[in-house]
C-alpha cells in the first residue's frame, strides 16, 4: 500500500472533485482510494452530510482530500443563504447551475467557487455570464459525465453543450474547471483517458488537463486564504524578511 | 488466405486494461468486446471505429477484478483510449476501466501490466451507519450490503 506523504499543491496537480455517500454509492474514502489508483493528486468531496477524515484518508492512501459543498438549490435566494453559511466551513464552495437563474447568480458571487454543470437541465451560458465569471473569478465546470455515460441524442445534447461553453469559455478567457461529475467510484477515469476523451470530441488535450489541475489551484488558494497569516491577497501576516531589512 | 509479406502487415498496438466491477460480476469476453464496439461505434463513428480496430484479446474476472488485452492499430491509441474510457457499463454492471499501459507485443503487454495478484474475497459484520451489516471484503476495500443498495467503503469508514 502507499504510505507517500500527499504532495498537494505542485503547480500541475491533477484533482477531481467527487460526491460521496450519502449522496454517491461510495464513500468518500473509496472516492478517495480510486482517485488515487487513477493517478490523481486529490480529491475535492462535495457533499456536506458525508463522513470522512481527510488526515486519515491522506496518511493511508497518498492523495489530498479537500473538504468541499455542492449548493443544490432550487433559487438564487436559497443558495444565497447557503454560502452565507458554508462558505467558511468548506475550502470549496460550489453552487450546482442548471437554470438560467440559478447561472447567472452564481457567476456574480464573488464568495462562490464554481458553477457545476451550466448548461444541465434548462441552463444555459452567454457572453455575459462568461465575463461576469471573468470578473468574480468564478470557474465554470466543464460536466464530461453525460459524454462518458450516455449514449444518443443526450449525448449529442451534452456534447454540443460543451462546444458552446468551449467557446464562450476561450473567447473570453473564462476560468474552468474540468470534471467527469461521478456517482460512484467506478465512474473515475485516469487523466489521460479524459485527455483521449478530450480530444477525440474537440477539446485539447492540455486543455483538459488545465482544467483537472485547476481544482488543485482553488484548494490550495482557498487553504492560504483560510491560514492565520492570510489578511488580504498579498498581504501576509508575520516576520519582516532578513534580505527586505538589510537593503533598506 | 495466405498472408501478408511482414512488412506490409498491419502494425498493432496492445493496452493492458484494468476492470473494477462488483465482486458478484459475470461478464465475459463477448461482453466486453461487444460493449468496447458500441463505445468504439458510439464516440469514433463507424470510420474511426474501423481505424481503431478494437480486438479483445485476453480476458480475465475473478471476484469483480478483471484484466484485458485490447488490440488495436499502431498510431490509434488515442482514439482506443477514448472508446474504452467510454465503457462504463458492461452488461448492465457498472465498472471502472483504466489502462495500465501499452505495448507493441502481447508478451510484453502481459509481462509488464498484467497478472496482479487481487486479494482474497472474505465475507464480514461490520458497523456502518449505527447498524451491523453485512460486507463483503476484498484487502482494505469493503462492498457494504445496505437494504436497498450497497455502498463501496474502505476499512476507514468503519473504524
Amino acid at each position: 500500500m502507499k504510505t507517500t506523504k500527499p504532495t498537494p499543491n505542485k503547480p500541475d496537480s491533477m484533482y477531481e472533485a467527487a460526491p460521496a455517500y450519502p449522496s454517491a454509492d461510495s464513500t468518500a474514502s473509496r472516492m478517495a482510494k480510486a482517485a488515487a489508483q487513477y493517478g490523481y493528486d486529490g480529491i475535492v468531496i462535495q457533499t456536506r452530510e458525508a463522513e470522512y477524515d481527510p488526515a486519515a484518508i491522506a496518511e493511508r492512501y497518498g492523495v489530498d482530500v479537500a473538504r468541499g459543498i455542492e449548493i443544490h438549490a432550487e433559487t438564487p435566494e436559497s443558495a444565497s443563504g447557503s454560502i452565507g453559511n458554508f462558505r467558511n466551513e468548506y475550502t470549496v464552495l460550489a453552487i450546482r447551475g442548471g437554470t438560467n437563474a440559478l447561472n447567472r447568480f452564481a457567476v456574480e458571487q464573488d464568495r462562490v467557487d464554481v458553477l457545476t454543470r451550466p448548461m444541465a437541465g434548462d441552463g444555459n451560458f452567454n457572453h455575459v455570464l462568461a465575463r461576469a465569471a471573468v470578473e468574480h473569478g468564478v470557474r465554470v465546470e466543464f460536466d464530461f459525465g453525460p459524454v462518458l455515460r450516455q449514449t444518443g441524442g443526450k449525448r449529442v445534447q451534452a456534447l454540443s453543450a460543451l462546444r458552446k461553453l468551449r467557446e464562450l469559455v476561450a473567447q473570453y478567457d473564462t476560468p474552468y474547471v474540468v470534471s467527469v461529475r461521478p456517482r460512484s467510484h467506478r465512474h473515475l477515469r485516469a487523466p489521460r483517458e479524459l485527455r483521449a476523451v478530450g480530444e477525440t470530441i474537440g477539446f485539447d488535450p492540455d486543455w483538459i488537463e488545465a482544467g483537472l489541475a485547476e481544482w488543485g489551484r482553488l484548494v490550495a488558494r482557498n487553504r492560504e486564504r483560510a491560514s492565520d497569516s492570510f489578511i488580504a491577497p498579498g498581504v501576509k501576516r508575520g516576520k519582516y524578511e532578513k534580505d527586505d531589512r538589510r537593503t533598506r | 488466405m495466405k498472408h501478408l509479406p511482414k512488412h506490409i502487415r498491419p502494425r498493432w498496438r496492445y493496452l493492458a486494461v484494468e476492470i473494477d466491477a462488483p465482486i458478484d460480476a459475470s461478464f465475459d469476453r463477448g461482453d466486453f468486446q461487444r460493449e468496447l464496439w458500441y463505445s468504439a461505434g458510439n464516440l469514433l463513428g463507424d470510420p474511426g471505429s474501423a481505424d481503431a480496430d478494437l480486438t479483445v484479446y485476453m480476458f480475465s474476472l475473478t471476484d469483480g477484478r478483471g484484466e484485458a488485452i485490447v488490440r488495436t492499430r499502431r498510431g490509434e491509441t488515442g482514439p482506443a483510449r477514448a472508446a474504452i474510457a467510454c465503457v462504463h457499463a458492461i452488461d448492465d454492471t457498472p465498472v471502472g476501466v483504466r489502462v495500465r499501459g501499452i505495448s507493441g507485443t502481447v508478451r510484453a503487454c502481459e509481462e509488464r501490466y498484467l497478472g496482479r495478484a487481487t486479494g482474497a474475497i472474505y465475507e464480514n459484520e461490520v458497523a456502518f451507519g449505527g447498524d451491523r451489516r453485512h460486507a463483503d471484503c476484498r484487502s482494505d476495500e469493503l462492498a457494504i450490503h445496505l437494504p436497498t443498495a450497497t455502498v463501496c467503503a474502505t476499512q476507514l469508514d468503519i473504524e
